[in-house]
């Protein structure tokens, strides 16, 4: 909401300057988001007057004036291009060396060999008006020499007012918050009209057959209005309030919105047929252009003002073309209605004609202003247009509603507020926003909760609760708690004592990020990047991965603004892949990157959302030296950052398995291999999938790098391995004891076979296994490959005699021979 | 063979082999000379076997300056043998030197990332005052995202929270309207997570819930579609609204220096009553005014307020007896005052540039 300070004086005084003004007001609760200067940067610009206007010869349209400066500055001439300047006129001149608003600075220049001595200034250069065709014609009366800023210039608040607080929606509105502030009173404007004219229930009835709908509906009439431009300060005003001046008419009622919140509609009174007004719903075929001539099928869903013909206006959202205030306007029909908020709300979006209007009546109408807002668009249009205002009005609901009482208990409410706020304090500072307080009676009830029935006093609040009788502009007022923010609000928040929580703790829960936050450590220590990347992806993030488009497992946003992210991500690795893009632009494809966020997908129709780690390495994972060169990852480091995460946060094996998971489409066919852990007594804990992208994926994301390692890991497997608790194995007195096998197999056979072998037979007494070495060549068979293990054997107990250990060694190799047909190399 | 003559000769082999012993130039020539002189085929075992061709009464005193001799000589061996050491030390340092000033063998860097850890921050500081981690959904719906928020189909304040909405194929729902309870949506902020908490903890509550939200907003420098939240919730029997003034001057003053004022203002949010608008004097110009903070001289960093009796009693707790507060604040938000950030879309950009400075 635009507030110029120069209209929001008309209702309140006030002598803060603009910036401790807005400090006020927001501290109050209306927060002031800026604040503009107009004609703060007028220089050299004054009103001068028109003496002569003379055409320029030789030219079309340019005209040479002569204008007086006043007493001292003389005359100058100025050419000038509008058509509406004469002489006698009185102007704003912008002096040579003055720069207007949008930068432009005025210089002495020629045109068609006439010297221009400044520049003759419209509304619309000056930002006091929308109108840029023709020169500002000043008031007769303006002191010709005056600076322009000492006469116009005026600051504009921009103050955020909330949903629930539609009637500060106003410049009385927001006088009202000034009032509290500073104690001095409200000025209501007169809005009563001189009423000349006969009855105005001779030119206007009302029927309305939706009364839910539109409880209340005014109407009054003026004719002999003659349409025009509105009074100048009306232009400056309503410019300065972000709203454009249209007629003097159409303004009367833009005014008395801006002045009072309430939306008021004003129809060419010839176009309704016969005065007679029926406010329904429309019928499911009817038709109706609007005022931006959008010709607009209606539904029974929108309430209409119709005449006998047809629907003139879609209630509180738009009017309709036919029925406009035009030019050749002579009398009006002026509708000051109230409307349900939720009809009008749903109206407006259904026809995405959100509007200053409907932006006021889905909020909630004051009861009153619908009689007084009538009054105040007929007085001001009587007294712009000239016109004759009917006496009288139409109302089709006169009965005042009663008031909303709030009884409340000051003890809860200082309990809320956790400060010492006694009674009387809360009558005085409610009494300050028109809220009068009075004794609650036994029969009072507290509203504590919306939409539950109010609780009983309590005898210990009997004696001590309130009534807060609500005024009827406040809509937001309904329970206790609303009193206490208002106490709070009048108060100031920053006089509540702040204190440190004295009250009962809640017991120990282990944080859910705990194993999250350790690998984050932990990668980010290891060199790994943390990334962040988007949760929604496009359709082609999925396909790439062999998930359709229409994959009934995704999850899709309806309303996406981009379709690159109108899925939810069902894998990590193409944001990180799409990051290293990034990267590689930058030069930097030295990415090593993991991401730790949550992936979903439909499940028993609903949303299942899982917690995965991404990791992807590219370019030089092993930085290079001056003596020692670089290195990129590949499949080995990926497995070895699991390798070593896996064993920070649990003791056990890891399996690797030579199986296409759900990443098969982006892996390297001959560089990939699914991981599962091995926990005692449970089982296989499948934990993801490692290895290298396949070179396809790699080019159809325009990645340059040749090799990129990555892992996908689930957290929430790694959570489960970081719960089993960790027993502690008593550390041996004597080294262990070391055999190396050559297991000779043939080159196809899984290496992860041999070694599941060797766990499974050797059983406790193997402490360690490690692949030291692995050939391939003569004296080998062209397809056999040899795997050089070092078995590190112990007991925990003892001290393995030589032929145990030389027995079971033996049942090793004949067990890989049985099982795996290996024979022992040498 | 007479005495004289061995005297004679044992002198002479001392001085030989004393000269040989200098002249050894390293282990293993000293070694040499040690056998050749002391070894059992040695020469100095030669000579002493002469000694049985003496008289018995002259054996002794050649045999005694025999052991003078052998320990003469090894005593020289020894000394050369250390100096020896000596001297290859001294070559092996002089040969290894490297200029000292050449860099090291770099590792990679590897960071956090400034979002996370700056939720990480937040939650350590309110974890000294008791609260607790909680975790809920990023898929929501209507009901929880709004309705149990005090947020009923069709309200104005709907307004605040632009929405993105899933499609409801293949959801367990009917998926009737766009305001339907069971309609599926992103949430659009972390407060449905206040109803999860306190639907699964009986009171006292000191919950925290962070994660990652969504709106239908265009994306510019302080805006995204996706962005972060960090919601508080703390429900007893006695918290006030000046203990959550008091909790959050502590987290302003833990994240942006002890003496940064702060500003306790009213705020508007439809799940809170009172509600407040919480702001640090601006880190930039440090009150002054200056455009990033609108020329106000402060910053808002979230919104607050006490849990609204209808939130309360839609968590299954009874607002007559129980009273709490609820905040809300982005850890984006946070991390780009903290560090002086001025585009959010930084931190879903990841430039490794810029990733590295965390």
């Amino acid at each position: 909401m635009r507030v110029p300070l120069s209209w929001l004086r008309d209702y309140v005084e006030f002598d803060f300057l603009p910036e401790a003004l807005a400090d006020r007001l927001t501290l109050l609760g209306m927060e002031v988001q800026g604040i503009e200067r107009i004609g703060g940067d007028w220089r050299s610009i004054v009103v001068g007057e028109l003496v002569q206007v003379t055409p320029v010869p030789a030219t079309d349209r340019l005209s040479l004036t002569r204008v007086q400066l006043g007493d001292g500055h003389g005359e100058l001439s100025i050419v000038t291009g509008a058509t509406n300047v004469a002489a006698g006129q009185r102007v704003p001149v912008a002096l040579p060396g003055a720069v207007l608003p949008d930068g432009r600075e005025i210089r002495v220049a020629r045109f068609a060999d006439v010297e221009s001595h400044g520049m003759l200034c419209s509304g619309a250069e000056l930002r006091l008006t929308h109108d840029a065709d023709g020169i500002l014609i000043l008031p007769p009366d303006a002191p010709v020499g005056r600076p322009l800023a000492e006469l116009y210039s005026d600051v504009v608040l921009d103050v955020d007012v909330k949903p629930n607080r539609g009637d500060a929606l106003s410049m009385v509105g927001l006088a009202r918050e000034v009032a509290a502030v500073t104690g001095s009173p409200l000025r209501w404007p007169d809005t009563r009209p001189t009423e000349t004219g006969d009855a105005t229930a001779e030119h206007v009835q009302v029927e309305v057959l939706d009364p839910a709908l539109c409880p209340r509906f005014v109407a009054r009439f003026v004719d002999a209005v003659a349409l025009g431009p509105s009074p100048l300060e009306v232009q400056f005003r309503l410019t300065a309030a972000g709203q454009r001046s249209v007629s003097n008419v159409v303004d009367a009622s833009n005014y008395v919105m801006l002045e009072l919140g309430k939306p008021t509609h004003t129809f060419d009174a010839a176009a309704v047929t016969e005065g007679r007004i029926v406010v329904r719903r429309a019928a499911a075929d009817e038709r109706l252009e609007t005022l931006d001539h959008v010709v607009r099928e209606l539904d029974p869903e929108t309430l209409v003002i119709a005449d006998p013909r047809g629907p003139l206006g879609i209630a509180g959202v738009i009017g309709g073309a036919a029925s406009e205030v035009s030019e050749t306007t002579t009398s009006v029909i002026i509708e000051s209605a109230i409307f349900d908020p939720v009809a009008i709300r749903r109206t407006a979006q259904r026809y995405a004609l959100r509007s200053e209007a409907s932006a006021r009546f889905e909020k909630g109408q004051e009861w009153r202003l619908a009689t007084i807002g009538v009054d105040r668009v007929a007085q001001l249009a009587a007294a712009w247009a000239g016109g004759r205002v009917a006496t009288g009005m139409v109302d089709t609901n006169p009965v005042t509603p009663p008031l909303t009482r709030v009884p409340f208990r000051p003890r809860r409410v200082a309990r809320l507020l956790g400060a010492p706020i006694d009674a009387a304090e809360m009558r005085e500072l409610l009494g300050r926003v028109e809220i009068v307080t009075e004794p609650a009676s036994r029969s009072d009830a507290v509203p504590a909760v919306p939409g539950e029935p109010p609780r009983p006093l309590d005898p210990e609040d009997a004696a001590s609760a309130l009534v807060a009788v609500v005024p009827g502009h406040r809509r937001d007022l309904a329970i206790e708690a609303d009193i206490a923010e208002e106490v709070a609000r009048v108060r100031g928040y920053e006089t509540l004592p702040a204190a440190l929580p004295s009250t009962e703790m809640p017991g120990y829960r282990q944080d859910p990020r705990r194993t999250v936050d350790v690998v984050r450590e932990l990668l980010s220590a290891r060199g790994l990047n943390e990334a962040v990347t988007h949760a929604l992806v496009g359709p082609r993030d999925h396909e790439l991965l062999a998930i359709a488009s229409d994959d009934p497992a995704t999850i899709r946003v309806t309303n996406p603004l981009s379709a690159d992210h109108s899925q939810l991500r069902r894998s990590l690795l193409p944001g990180l892949a799409r990051v290293l893009v990034h990267n590689e632009r930058q030069r930097r494809g030295d990415a090593a990157l993991f991401e730790i966020g949550a992936v979903h997908e439909l499940r028993a129709s609903d949303a299942w959302e899982s917690r995965q780690l991404g990791i992807l390495l590219a370019g030089e994972w092993r930085p290079g030296h001056w003596d020692e060169p670089g290195r990129s990852a590949d499949i080995g480091d990926a497995k070895g950052l699991v390798e070593w995460l896996v064993a920070r946060l649990a003791t056990g094996n890891l399996r690797y398995r030579d199986e296409v998971g759900t990443h098969g489409a982006v892996a390297h066919p001959g560089r990939r291999a699914s991981v599962a852990f091995e926990l005692p007594l449970v089982g296989l804990v499948e934990l993801g999938e490692v290895g290298e992208l396949h070179p396809a994926y790699l080019r159809s994301l325009d990645v340059r790098a040749e090799r990129v390692a990555f892992a996908v890991v689930s957290v929430d497997a790694l959570e489960t391995l970081a719960d089993t608790q960790r027993r502690f194995v008593p550390v041996p007195r004597v080294p262990a004891v070391e055999r190396d096998l050559a297991v000779v197999t043939p080159e196809t056979l899984p290496a992860g076979e041999v070694e599941r072998v060797i766990r499974e037979t050797a059983g406790p007494l193997l402490r360690g296994l490690r692949l030291f070495d692995r050939y391939q060549g003569p004296p080998l068979g062209r397809d056999e490959v040899s795997l050089a293990y070092r078995l590190q054997l112990q007991a925990a107990d003892r001290t393995l005699a030589e032929a145990e250990i030389d027995d079971l060694v033996s049942t090793v190799v004949s067990e890989l021979g049985a099982r795996l047909g290996a024979h022992i190399r040498g | 063979m007479d005495l004289r003559s061995i005297e004679e000769q044992l002198g002479e082999l001392e001085s030989r082999a004393l000269a040989a012993v200098a002249d050894a130039a390293d282990p293993d020539a000293l070694k040499q000379v040690e056998v050749a002189f002391l070894g059992r085929k040695g020469e100095l075992k030669a000579i002493l076997d002469g000694i049985g061709r003496l008289p018995a009464d002259d054996r002794p005193r050649v045999g005694a300056a025999g052991n003078a001799v052998k320990q003469h000589v090894l005593a020289a061996v020894e000394a050369r043998g250390h100096r020896l050491d000596q001297i290859a030390l001294e070559v092996r340092l002089a040969a290894e030197r490297v200029d000292p000033t050449l860099p090291g063998r770099p590792l990679r860097r590897g960071s956090l990332h400034p979002v996370i850890e700056t939720t990480r921050e937040i939650v350590r500081v309110l974890g000294q005052f008791g609260f607790v981690v909680y975790e809920s959904p990023e898929v929501e719906t209507d009901e929880l995202n709004f309705q149990a928020l005090n947020i009923p189909p069709d309200h104005p304040a709907r307004d605040l929270w632009d929405t993105l909405y899933l499609d409801e194929r293949g959801f367990d729902s009917d998926g009737q309207g766009q305001e339907a309870p069971t309609r599926h949506l992103l949430r659009t902020h972390t407060s449905p997570g206040q109803i999860h908490v306190m639907r699964q903890t009986p009171p006292p509550i000191r919950a925290l819930l962070p994660g990652r939200c969504f709106r239908y907003e265009n994306v510019d420098a302080s805006h995204g579609f996706e962005f972060f939240q960090l919601e508080g919730l703390m429900v007893d029997e006695g918290t006030t609204l000046g203990h959550l003034r008091g909790l959050l001057d502590e987290v302003a003053h833990a994240l942006f220096g002890a003496r940064r004022p702060t500003r306790f203002r009213p705020g508007y949010y439809p799940f809170t009553e009172p509600s407040v608008a919480f702001d640090v004097q601006c880190v930039i110009c440090e009150g002054r005014g200056c455009p990033a903070c609108k020329r106000t001289g402060w910053m808002t960093i979230l919104g607050a307020g006490m849990v609204h009796p209808v939130v309360l009693r839609n968590g299954g707790i009874d607002p007559e007896r129980y009273q709490g507060f609820a905040f809300g604040m982005g850890p984006d938000r946070m991390a780009m005052l903290r560090y002086g950030i001025d585009d959010i879309r930084e931190f879903l950009t990841n430039d490794v540039r810029f990733l590295e400075q965390f």
